[in-house]
């Protein structure tokens, strides 16, 4: 969600908000949304249950398909702000390259939103194994990660390297997410739906 | 308005949240645990498959010089426990020590079963009084399937437990009546637990247990002071 808009805004009268409170305020806000996930988790009494999807056969399946899908629209992601930012060689970025990064985002994150409410109500933050532990850990900084991203995106003035950089981390969490739920899932359940 | 569109983004992702998390609080107490356990059979047979590969492949297992599938399967140790699926309350424990399995579920007050059976080859069968039943698989992380306690199924998936956590037991006579006491103690060291007054009856009837003091391994029942018995597969204690 980096394209520059292809109107360009003009810029706010006098917004004296520095450079610095820019990307505190976010950051802020971010560290609270994890830190809110996480005393909820851990405070929360798991249920061992919450809403479901027909058409699999229980919820750790609905939850690692929905968790793969978002990871390969994260993938489309990074491939979409490479182009974007001219890192590819040899590709021009096409017109609808911002409009992709930005639905692939979107759709992974609401894809992601379902599997996070189902791990934090019937399941809570744990810490019996080191996979539980860093797919918490992973899960309440992601969606903290993501909230910087979002409040960072439309401000002006930013270090360039800033979005690739915060974008890269909220990536790296979801891989990491999927690697300790769904990859360790299928590997130990079988694939199917 | 284009600025504002990550922010629309991330206030739509909340309120999904928010009524995600709504829905499920609304479901968890109507939620019929029989009719939630139709839906969470393990029914596929790669799933048996995986879990007798992982079960014989697992630490305890493989410390067997033996080769021998079979004789893996009698060196595997393990002990579950948790919540059952659907339930707040009620929960499962389950010890296998070889081929012999054991098995309590538990809602912390009438309804409950001390089962008996096999693990073999990923899969487990149990049964016990009143028409208990547990199926299900397990490998070296998890136990998972039904259990009929009381005329109600529940669909679990447990993992394994380190002591204090697991599942302990008493019995006692008091006045000729023979008290059988079970409990559960969950990972998170919540302990659900449920006394049978008359133990030896095809259909005991059960209340809530008295708490289980693990450390000194002692409940009170009323004047009576029951010695509590660790049940587990890993040790082989109550096998």
């Amino acid at each position: 969600m980096t394209a520059p808009p292809t109107i360009p805004m003009p810029l706010p009268p006098q917004r004296a908000a520095s450079g610095a409170a820019k990307i505190v305020v976010p950051s802020l806000i971010g560290a609270l949304v994890a830190l809110t996930l996480g005393i909820y988790g851990r405070l929360h009494h798991p249920t061992g249950i919450a809403v479901n999807i027909a058409g699999f056969s229980s919820p750790g399946y609905v939850k690692s398909w929905l968790a793969t899908v978002a990871t390969v629209f994260a993938l489309v992601q990074v491939g979409s702000a490479l182009v974007m930012y001219g890192k590819v060689p040899h590709v021009a970025a096409p017109s609808w390259i911002g409009a992709l990064h930005r639905w692939s985002g979107r759709l992974a994150f609401f894809l992601a939103v379902p599997v996070a409410i189902h791990c934090l109500y019937a399941l809570g933050f744990q810490n019996y194994s080191t996979r539980v532990l860093l797919h918490s850990l992973a899960g309440c900084a992601f969606f903290g990660a993501f909230t910087v991203k979002m409040l960072i995106l439309p401000k002006r003035g930013l270090p360039g390297w800033l979005l690739p950089v915060v974008g890269a981390l909220v990536f790296t969490l979801l891989v990491v997410l999927w690697f300790t739920s769904a990859y360790w899932f299928f590997s130990t359940f079988g694939i199917h739906r | 308005m284009k600025r504002n569109t990550p922010l629309i983004t991330l206030l739509t992702g909340a309120v999904l949240g928010i009524v995600l998390l709504v829905a499920s609080m609304l479901a968890t107490p109507s939620k019929a645990p029989a009719g939630y356990a139709g839906a969470a059979t393990p029914t596929p047979a790669s799933a048996a498959t995986v879990a007798s590969s992982s079960a014989a492949a697992s630490p305890t297992a493989a410390a067997s010089s033996s080769s021998a599938t079979a004789s893996a399967n009698a060196q595997f140790r393990a002990d579950y426990a948790g919540r059952v699926k659907g339930g707040i309350h009620a929960s499962v424990a389950i010890s296998i020590h070889g081929t012999q399995a054991v098995a309590y579920a538990c809602n912390g007050s009438s309804v409950e079963a001390w089962l008996s059976g096999t693990a073999s080859g990923g899969r487990l069968a149990l049964t016990g009084k009143n028409g208990a039943v547990l199926t299900g698989n397990y490998d070296s992380r998890r136990a998972f399937g039904n259990v009929s306690a009381d005329g109600i199924t529940y669909a679990f998936s447990v993992h394994t437990v380190k002591k204090p956590s697991g599942l302990y037991r008493a019995t006692a006579d008091v006045r000729g009546a023979k008290i059988k006491a079970g409990w559960i103690v969950l990972p998170d060291g919540t302990e659900v637990g449920s006394l049978e007054s008359n133990a030896d009856s095809a259909a005991p009837s059960a209340t809530a247990a008295p708490p289980l003091d693990v450390t000194t391994g002692t409940a009170q029942d009323g004047s009576t002071v029951l010695h509590v018995l660790s049940i587990s597969g890993v040790t082989g204690s109550g096998f």
